[in-house]
């Protein structure tokens, strides 16, 4: 039974994880920022590690695979701390926005009470004022234009 | 003089305005309001960071310098490839209506995150080796770029009209799509021509 070896050494499937492993961060790091972190920093690492995976594919093209498979390795390494940092972000920015929204919601419902209690009290003085206008009006005769 | 009903409308939508204004923080957490226009820019600068002074007539052995930039205005970070191709004149070039890349092989390539609003620039030195020339063409073994030897074995005519031997350094841009969980031709792509006189 012939035995087929990869003539590059595991270099390409290192290369192949270490794609996807920076794929899942950036999707991560994607996530965290819909949710209102504050990426940069994780943006930052990922060019590092991005930096990282165009060497190992440049090596791979230049036949050099060993250099190739180590960089791809370091990658995948670094990509997947990158990931876990990200869905920490994560979590605490969720947290962070529902405070905050729970916050503002509150601080909201207050302000529109008291406006609308001051807005009741004013209606009613103007009521008040209104008829007080109305009763001290005098009767008049209207001339009539035909006449 | 207004009616005591009319003045009852006035006040409701005064109520009315009132808590839509008070309610408006909390609102901007809810709804997303739609942005611009989503795009990317990609550009190549000469050696003193800007659009002059590029590199035309080239030689063999000399080290020429050039400046690559992107940047994102796509609404959220953003993943993308910059591949660095090297074509004759009769190879393809990317189709912009079709939207497709150029069907050559990248050299090289860099990969960039890139925050929505920032850019990024990298410089991206290139020389020849083993050029030579024979009858009408001329043949360019390895490319250097960025201190990584390529072989290429490139050859192109002598152009009657313009008077050289000319290749292009061609740029494209590569985004990674979320949907489609691959990298997709951006449609953007710039390059420079080279006429290697010596």
């Amino acid at each position: 039974m012939p035995l087929f070896v990869s003539a590059d050494d595991g270099a390409s499937s290192a290369i192949s994880e270490a794609n996807d492993a920076l794929r899942r961060a950036f999707e991560a790091v994607l996530e965290a920022e819909r949710v209102g972190a504050n990426v940069s920093g994780l943006i930052v690492k990922l060019n590092e590690v991005g930096g990282l995976l165009a060497e190992a594919e440049i090596a791979y093209k230049n036949g050099n695979f060993s250099e190739a498979v180590s960089k791809a390795k370091e990658c995948s390494g670094l990509a997947d701390g990158v990931m876990d940092e990200a869905l920490t972000l994560k979590g605490k920015a969720l947290a962070m926005g529902q405070n905050i929204f729970w916050q503002n919601l509150s601080i909201t419902l207050v302000e529109s009470a008291v406006f609308l209690i001051f807005l009741f009290f004013v209606w009613d003085w103007f009521k008040r004022f209104y008829s007080k206008k109305l009763m001290k009006m005098k009767p008049e005769v209207a001339v009539d234009a035909e006449d | 003089m207004l009616k005591i009903d009319d003045y009852k409308l006035v006040f409701m939508s005064a109520g009315l305005i009132g808590i839509l204004l008070f309610a408006s923080p909390t609102l901007s957490l809810v709804l997303r309001l739609p942005g611009g226009e989503k795009f990317s820019e990609l550009w190549i600068l000469g050696p003193e960071h800007m659009a002059e002074d590029y590199p035309f007539n080239v030689e063999a052995g000399e080290e020429y310098l050039v400046y690559v930039g992107v940047g994102n205005h796509m609404g959220c970070s953003a993943y993308y490839v910059v591949y660095v191709k090297f074509r004759n004149q009769n190879e393809p070039l990317p189709n912009a209506t079709a939207a497709t890349p150029s069907p050559l092989p990248p050299l090289y390539e860099y990969r960039v995150f890139l925050e929505d609003g920032k850019t990024w620039e990298a410089p991206l030195t290139f020389s020849f080796s083993y050029v030579s020339r024979f009858e009408n063409q001329c043949l360019i073994e390895a490319l250097i770029i960025n201190n990584v030897t390529f072989s290429i074995d490139k050859s192109t005519a002598w152009d009657v009209n313009n008077i050289g031997y000319y290749y292009q350094l061609l740029i494209e841009l590569w985004i990674y799509n979320v949907e489609s969980e691959d990298f997709v031709f951006h449609n953007r792509f710039v390059g420079i021509w080279l006429n290697m006189t010596g």
